[in-house]
């Protein structure tokens, strides 16, 4: 690929607007665009209820939602890919519960999820880099997870068992192989897209 | 073909363990909405959408329950995993009936022997007594084995002398949560069924109360009754608002159906004056209690904070009056009957106050506001549970949901294998949690609410078409009411086997339609007609003379 891979693999010389992929007014409106547009696909996507199976107390299941936020992380970089998480939690909340929780503390540790995954380089044709990215993908959902659970436990107050059971299991159980898993069929699936229809 | 597999090995194993982890959790998912549709008859139209609907789901926990409930003996409680909650055995019982009193306000038109005999039963169990049933009864569970009940006098507890009421009794005068739950069954049945056979024990109730808030129960009218507060308690020694709210709602039903005027005397205004003065915390929400007695057993040495008695129920972890977030929506549940004026401004400060948001879909009520970390205990479930009813009832769907989610959204949803049963599965919190969750889910979804059933039906409803016998096994009934305006009879149904439904009160012969299109004629049975339907949907318009 391509101009994403060529792009990726020049980054780490990039000064902080370039690897932001704002670095002129062009690729910062493309960079928001992709934002929001993944901010839109990932409040659609975890709208669908989606089946789950509970083991004693672990929720086990996919959430395919998730893996939106990481993969536009990973195709146009970490603002990128903080936006389609932070606003698409907002987005989320507000649409379909008319609410903002927590002044989005947590619609900001899912942008972290999209934040770290778009910090590396990645060449969606290589397994590799695939593999690459679901484990980038990985360890931005426990970073998500953990600073979800201490803006839950230190500014909202909830109770450990509420923390634990209600929010940083399911992010382990359901999110961790949701975001492995999904974030290469994504990456693929652009991949096959935009090396047919050229739009950055 | 290969060598695309082999630039895409990675990807296509992501895939294929996709799909085996998707295959192995492929569980809980939510049943399609119910068929509706509209159709033109004669005319006339309908629009099954502006009739009330049951859910599949509903039905199926319904079925769960019923067989749970006339399933066994009355005072058997197979199932129910209640092992360790004898005490709550009447309050699941209770709260369970007015679940299943919406259910059938819902499917007004279905009145075969499925929902009477859920109903009737429900009320047997409720009452097994000592005599019959030795310790396994609900007179044992609920008062005879808690140490000391059955000795109280008021208001000498334990010396009493010819000034002195006995309040020690099982049926009362202070046992409301008893007789309130029993007396509001029997009126809920009244009111759904009409057949007249618990007027006489109900009308008992309700003047005994009469009596005990109005009078010193020796003849003498006295402001507050024997207590003092216009109120009863439900332990010999205390009074609760959500209590209360139970007998307020049964004497305001009662009321309404045989055109007595006990609310327009005043019997309870005192109560609820007081209420609203005594067992209010500083935002006017309903707190847990006020002690109108010592109770027996409590001395100088007892490691409680101080109580004042009389005097509101003291909190006694952290000061200040006992706060319940369950009690406070109970109370405003049923109180809204009566006086709206007061309950429906709190909701919004209720739900500020104890309401915690877990995430944009998810929500819980604390136990008490006072320890917003304490989630984790049966009162923050209780809380939200009894929430979510209220929420219902106000509206308030969103803020329901996402109570609704909580639970709904980790426990197994175990179907039976022919599909008929559904409940939720809580065994691994508690399996208890298992029926009240169930019970709850239906309760807080359905769309009739507890003030809805506190209007009677009127006198001419009990002349309309309706299903008097069905095979009921073999059908799930979405929707059955006659509509009184348009003169044809709503009947959304699925049928899982040949089934044949009896209806009674048609003037004349009735026929069926579906889409609009005639099916034919019911058949004529003695004075009622039958109508036998094949396996499938259908959204039927039945009208008579056409």
């Amino acid at each position: 690929m391509t101009e994403s891979s060529d792009t990726n693999t020049d980054k780490m010389g990039m000064d902080l607007p370039k690897r932001l992929r704002v670095g002129d007014p062009k690729s910062a409106i493309i960079t928001i665009v992709f934002g929001v547009v993944g901010a839109g696909l990932f409040m659609l996507i975890y709208s669908i209820p989606m089946p789950y199976t509970m083991v004693s107390l672990i929720k086990f299941g996919l959430s395919p939602a998730l893996a939106i936020i990481a993969v536009v992380g990973a195709i146009r970089g970490p603002l990128a890919g903080f936006l389609s998480g932070y606003l698409g939690l907002i987005m989320y909340d507000l649409v379909f519960s008319l609410t903002i929780v927590s002044m989005t503390l947590p619609a900001l540790s899912y942008g972290v999820l999209g934040l770290i995954v778009g910090l590396a380089a990645y060449d969606f044709t290589k397994g590799r880099s695939l593999a690459k990215l679901s484990l980038m993908s990985a360890i931005g959902l426990v970073f998500t997870a953990l600073i979800a659970v201490v803006f839950g436990l230190f500014v909202d107050n909830h109770s450990v068992l509420l923390e634990l059971g209600f929010i940083l299991l399911p992010l382990f159980t359901v999110g961790l192989p949701s975001v492995i898993l999904f974030t290469p069929i994504y990456a693929r699936l652009w991949q096959v897209f935009s090396s047919r229809i050229s739009i950055i | 073909m290969f060598e695309i597999i082999k630039q895409n090995k990675y990807v296509i194993t992501a895939f294929v363990i996709t799909i085996i982890i998707g295959g192995m959790t492929f569980s809980n998912v939510q049943v399609p909405a119910i068929p509706k549709g509209i159709q033109t008859v004669n005319s006339t139209t309908f629009n099954f959408a502006d009739y009330p609907a049951l859910t599949h789901e509903q039905i199926a926990i319904m079925n769960y329950f019923n067989e749970l409930v006339t399933g066994q003996a009355y005072n058997t409680w197979e199932g129910w995993n209640a092992e360790n909650y004898h005490w709550a055995l009447q309050y699941i019982t209770a709260f369970l009936s007015y679940v299943f009193a919406g259910v059938t306000e819902v499917n007004s038109g279905y009145r075969s022997s499925f929902y009477e005999n859920f109903a009737h039963t429900q009320i047997l169990r409720m009452n097994t007594t000592i005599d019959e049933y030795g310790n396994a009864s609900m007179e044992y569970y609920e008062w005879v084995s808690i140490p000391g009940f059955t000795d109280y006098y008021y208001p000498n507890a334990t010396h009493p002398d010819a000034d002195d009421v006995y309040t020690g009794g099982f049926r009362g005068p202070a046992n409301i949560m008893w007789t309130g739950h029993y007396a509001l069954m029997m009126a809920l049945y009244e009111r759904n069924f009409h057949f007249g056979t618990m007027t006489e024990e109900l009308t008992h109730y309700i003047k005994d109360w009469n009596v005990s808030i109005t009078t010193d129960r020796f003849g003498h009218h006295k402001d507050g009754g024997l207590w003092g507060t216009g109120l009863i308690p439900c332990e010999p020694y205390v009074v609760f608002a959500q209590c209360n709210s139970i007998p307020i709602y049964t004497t305001e039903l009662y009321d309404n159906l045989y055109e007595t005027h006990y609310m327009e005397s005043g019997m309870w205004d005192y109560g609820l004056d007081f209420i609203e003065e005594n067992i209010t915390d500083e935002y006017g929400l309903y707190t847990n209690g006020y002690f109108v007695q010592k109770p027996v057993g409590w001395g100088p040495n007892s490691e409680l904070l101080p109580q004042d008695i009389p005097g509101q129920a003291v909190d006694h972890y952290v000061g200040g009056p006992s706060l319940s977030s369950y009690a406070t929506a109970w109370a405003m549940t049923f109180l809204e009957y009566t006086v709206p004026e007061e309950t429906i401004p709190k909701y919004p400060l209720f739900i500020d106050l104890y309401g915690r948001e877990l995430s944009g879909d998810i929500m819980y009520m604390l136990g008490t506001y006072k320890q917003p970390s304490s989630f984790g205990d049966i009162m923050g479930i209780l809380g939200t549970v009894f929430t979510m009813v209220l929420a219902n009832q106000r509206g308030d769907y969103t803020t329901r949901d996402r109570l609704l989610n909580l639970l709904g959204s980790m426990l197994n949803k175990v179907w039976s294998p022919d599909g008929r049963q559904m409940y939720y599965d809580g065994s691994p919190f508690d399996a208890f949690l298992s029926p009240i969750f169930s019970g709850f889910s239906v309760w807080s979804t359905i769309p009739v609410t507890v003030r809805n059933l506190g209007d009677p039906r009127p006198a001419e409803f009990w002349n309309y078409p309706y299903i008097s016998n069905a095979d009921d096994d073999n059908i799930w009934v979405y929707q059955a009411r006659w509509d009184p305006v348009k003169s044809g009879f709503i009947l959304n149904i699925r049928v899982d086997q040949t089934a044949e439904l009896v209806f009674s009160n048609f003037d004349d012969t009735p026929t069926a339609f579906s889409q609009g299109i005639s099916m034919g004629d019911l058949t004529p049975t003695g004075s009622d007609y039958s109508l036998t339907l094949q396996p499938g949907s259908y959204q039927l318009v039945i009208m008579e003379g056409s």
